[in-house]
């Protein structure tokens, strides 16, 4: 698997859209690609991971843990989308547990590569924690529109009297 | 005196004209909610009668009161026409009382509809929250006949839980008319293998589009809603192919109690099916 | 139409001695005469069976948040401005029952309201409440569905319009363009001089109910005596409201901070819009006899202050004074005139006089222009 390979497959990523292309090449050094078969496990919440995932292909679910409610299944993920930010962000602890749902095809990158190049060149960084920041934000709007249980007392279309604005910060 | 808008008014309609409707059929749907078969006892009244997707009718039980329930199948059934009631309070309750047989009122059909003529040579994407998909059932049907005119045709639909999918028999029909089906669902847990998250994260993933010329069309709580337009709109979309169907107070559905305005708007009458631009000023504005 | 070409030509008067033949013809064309007439505490609009129903020798005083009546110095009988009614009580009644439900034979029958509302005759409507009542007939007539009960009053009423000789602190209707002078939309139009009235004619039925009173051609003297007192209503009015650019300007501002300073002031009690005379929103209540086997259908006047009026499972929309004064003057002022094409306000004051807190349109209006707030009264 050569990296022309991974760079094409990183360039055809809705995460890294609009991302400069030398961006993209500096990635793909840092990168390879992976095959998931269905029903396989990604990596297990809890354990360390060093790995981030951009999802080329399938669908990934994000599952906790419930103490007497067992597996909770959060959130699935699809082609675009990024898996297991906390390699890169937190300390490589996984906060839920990722399983493929159907066979997927996922860009691995290495997070301590990943985090060395964003420390050696700012503008890199800049570019590669603003997706990440992007990404976030947009997985914790939905995170909370899911909060707000829209369909639970409420028929659809019902006033909720929350007010919740899209693009909202944390 | 007599002015000069007594002419118009002399060929005005009857708000509060009411049909005698019978229950044909009680279809148990999902948790709290039944779809209700509905034919005019009165059969000249129901061979006149004529509506089009994303219509609603006023249904009436005396002495618990009317509410508006959007009519959920794009043709009658054999007789009948399909209404799917969530029970939410007083009158929807009073509803599930009924008996296949008993009688209650109907007027309508009140509102606009969707945009189904300009979805014609284009993409179309169905958006749908909980029982807001009851207001699309009617645009799949149309959207299944004459399919070729339509380009690549999908559904997103949000629900609650696996369990509270509603219309969930019909998933394969649709599919094997050429209509995607994607659902989603708030709360799940690892034996469901489909998706888990809100429907605008559908919206976001799906490739199978032209956006810029596709046509959205929304249905569920106001929240989703604007979440999906803003989700629509950074996904290319326009502006002028957005539409929803809103929901406000309302007493009459033909624009002359004055309870579900919004700005200019009567929901009632220049809705429930909006296009998202022309309400767009007042959608953003809290409490308006 | 009567075919004068001068405004005042084929102006007639009419003596007061001659007045209740007026009352009498109507009666006997079978009409309710509803006029103005002193209860008490306010002068509002009730059933006239003689002249003596009419508020001879009474006026009243206006200001934001009071009103009160006064014995004038001398005996007009339309010597005032305008009270807490208005029109509408008539031609909009609250609470009328719209429609009616029976169960026979186990199957329920539905039936449309059986209102039989006798023929008005209204006396003594100003050109404020013309102007409202045109917008009423915008709303409930020339819409695709037409309100029945509107219909069925509204197009058997005649319109005995009396011009203002006087006007309140909280009148306004120059600015809207809706008087003070009675230029057209009634039958007959009089002009009070002490002594009898110079009565204009509109429209054939009124001048049909004319030829049957023993009335003469007006003399140049009552012309200009009519045409002076006319005047005197229009110098008075001291109140104004800008309405350039004003659907825009409300519907661009609201956010303004004034909505909050108001909404700290607005008990939110609906006064003003009980006493509007454009104000037309309805509810419907359910009202069973025991058995529940017939059901009445009872509207009533609703407000978009109460809070329920934007109920919806899950919650109310405009949850707030803020939002709900808000729609109220965004209504009147802006989005009434893209409904109907024209403004929801005639100038007619009763929402500043009968407002608990004062609160007057005019005010919020310039303070959301930006305009210094003009202090309480005066100006
Ligand atoms: C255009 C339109 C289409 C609708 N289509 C459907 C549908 O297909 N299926 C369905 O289950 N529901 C639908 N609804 C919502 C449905 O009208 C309300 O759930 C229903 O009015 C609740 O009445 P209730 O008496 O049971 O509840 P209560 O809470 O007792 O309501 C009391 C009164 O408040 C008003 N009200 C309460 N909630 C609403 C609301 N959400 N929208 C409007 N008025 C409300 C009504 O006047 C109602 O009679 C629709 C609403 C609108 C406006
Ligand atoms: S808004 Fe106030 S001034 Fe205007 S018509 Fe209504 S009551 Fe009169
Ligand atoms: S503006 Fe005045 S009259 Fe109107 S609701 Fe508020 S306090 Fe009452």
């Amino acid at each position: 698997m050569d990296v022309e390979h991974v760079r094409y497959a990183l360039e055809e990523l809705r995460f890294l859209a609009e991302v400069p292309s030398e961006v993209i090449a500096r990635l793909a050094d840092a990168a390879s690609l992976q095959r998931a078969a269905s029903g396989s496990v990604i990596f297990r919440e809890g354990t360390r991971n060093a790995n981030l995932y951009l999802l080329r292909k399938g669908k990934v679910a994000l599952d906790m843990k419930v103490p007497g409610r067992g597996s909770v299944r959060i959130l699935t993920l699809g082609p675009g989308e990024m898996i297991g930010w906390s390699a890169l962000l937190g300390e490589g602890k996984m906060t839920a547990g990722a399983v493929a749902l159907d066979d997927s095809e996922l860009v691995v990158i290495d997070s301590h590569g990943l985090l060395r190049l964003c420390e050696s060149d700012h503008h890199f960084g800049f570019q590669i924690m603003r997706r990440m920041a992007a990404a976030l934000a947009q997985r914790l709007v939905a995170t909370r529109l899911q909060l707000l249980d829209l369909f639970a007392d409420l028929p659809a279309g019902a006033a909720a009297p929350v007010r919740l604005e899209p693009g909202d910060g944390p | 005196m007599r002015d000069a808008s007594r002419s118009a008014a002399a060929a005005g309609l009857r708000p509060w004209r009411t049909h005698t409707v019978r229950v044909r059929e009680i279809l148990a749907e999902v948790e709290g909610v039944a779809t209700y078969d509905l034919a005019f006892r009165d059969e000249s009244a129901g061979a006149a009668y004529r509506f089009a997707p994303g219509q609603f009718n006023m249904l009436y039980l005396p002495g618990a009161g009317e509410c508006a329930i959007s009519i959920s199948e794009d043709r009658a059934t054999s007789a009948g026409y399909r209404h799917t009631v969530r029970v939410a309070g007083n009158v929807t309750k009073t509803l599930t009382g009924l008996r296949p047989g008993d009688t209650l009122g109907l007027r309508g059909p009140f509102g606009t509809s969707w945009p189904i003529t300009d979805c014609i040579g284009r993409d179309v994407v169905l958006v749908a929250g909980g029982i807001g998909l009851a207001p699309l059932r009617p645009a799949i049907g149309s959207l299944m006949r004459n399919a070729r005119q339509f380009g690549r045709r999908h559904l997103l639909y949000g629900a609650r839980s696996p369990e509270s999918l509603l219309y969930w028999r019909q998933y394969e029909e649709w599919s094997q008319a050429g209509i995607r089906v994607h659902t989603t669902v708030d709360r799940a847990d690892s034996r469901w293998t489909g998706h888990v998250g809100v429907a605008t994260l559908l919206l976001e993933r799906l490739d199978a589009i032209d956006a810029r010329n596709a046509v959205l069309m929304c249905c569920g709580p106001e929240v989703m809603m604007r979440f999906t337009i803003a989700a629509a709109l950074n996904r290319g979309f326009a502006p002028d192919r957005i539409w929803v169907s809103l929901e406000r107070n309302m007493q009459c559905g033909v624009g002359l109690c004055g309870h579900c305005q919004m700005g200019g708007e009567f929901v009632c009458r220049d809705g429930p099916v909006f296009r998202y631009d022309r309400v767009a000023p007042f959608l953003d504005v809290e409490a308006f | 139409m009567n075919g004068h070409s001068g405004a005042d030509a084929g102006q007639r008067f009419l003596h007061k001695d001659r007045f209740p033949c007026l009352l009498e013809q109507l009666e006997a064309m079978g009409y309710s005469v509803i006029g103005p007439t002193l209860d008490q505490h306010a002068i509002v609009y009730d059933r006239i069976r003689s002249v003596d129903d009419l508020p001879r020798g009474w006026t009243d005083e206006q200001q934001p948040g009071s009103y009160r009546v006064r014995r004038r110095t001398d005996d007009a009988w339309f010597g005032y401005v305008v009270g807490p009614h208005s029109w509408k009580g008539y031609l909009f009644p609250t609470p009328v029952v719209i429609a009616r439900a029976a169960r026979e034979g186990g199957d329920w029958e539905f039936k449309e309201a059986d209102d039989a509302p006798p023929k008005f005759a209204f006396l003594g409507v100003r050109a404020c409440e013309i102007a409202a009542i045109r917008v009423q007939d915008r709303v409930f007539l020339a819409e695709s569905y037409v309100d029945p009960i509107y219909e069925g009053r509204r197009t058997r009423a005649l319109i005995v319009a009396v011009n203002c000789e006087q006007a309140a602190s909280t009148c306004f209707c120059p600015s809207m363009g809706t008087g003070p002078r009675c230029t057209s939309g009634f039958d007959l139009a009089l002009t009070e001089l002490s002594d009898g009235f110079v009565v204009e004619v509109g429209t054939a039925e009124g001048a049909a109910l004319l030829a049957t009173l023993d009335s003469s051609e007006a003399s140049i003297s009552q012309l200009r005596a009519a045409q002076a007192a006319r005047r005197s209503a229009s110098e008075q009015i001291e109140r104004s409201l800008d309405t350039r650019g004003l659907r825009d300007l409300l519907m661009d501002n609201l956010e303004h901070p004034r909505w909050d300073e108001t909404a700290s002031r607005c008990l939110s009690c609906a006064n003003c819009t009980m006493v509007c005379p454009t104000c037309f929103c309805g509810s419907v209540e359910e009202v069973s006899d025991l058995a529940g086997g017939r059901v009445e259908r009872r509207r009533r006047w609703d407000s978009c202050f109460n809070i329920d009026f934007s109920y919806m499972n899950g919650g109310h929309v405009r949850d707030s004074i803020r939002s709900r004064y808000r729609q109220w003057l965004t209504h009147k002022l802006a989005s009434w005139n893209d409904q109907f094409g024209t403004s929801g306000c005639v100038g007619c004051g009763r929402c500043i006089t009968w407002c608990p807190s004062g609160i007057d349109l005019t005010e919020e209006v310039l303070a959301i222009r930006g305009d210094a707030p003009v202090s309480e009264g005066s100006s």
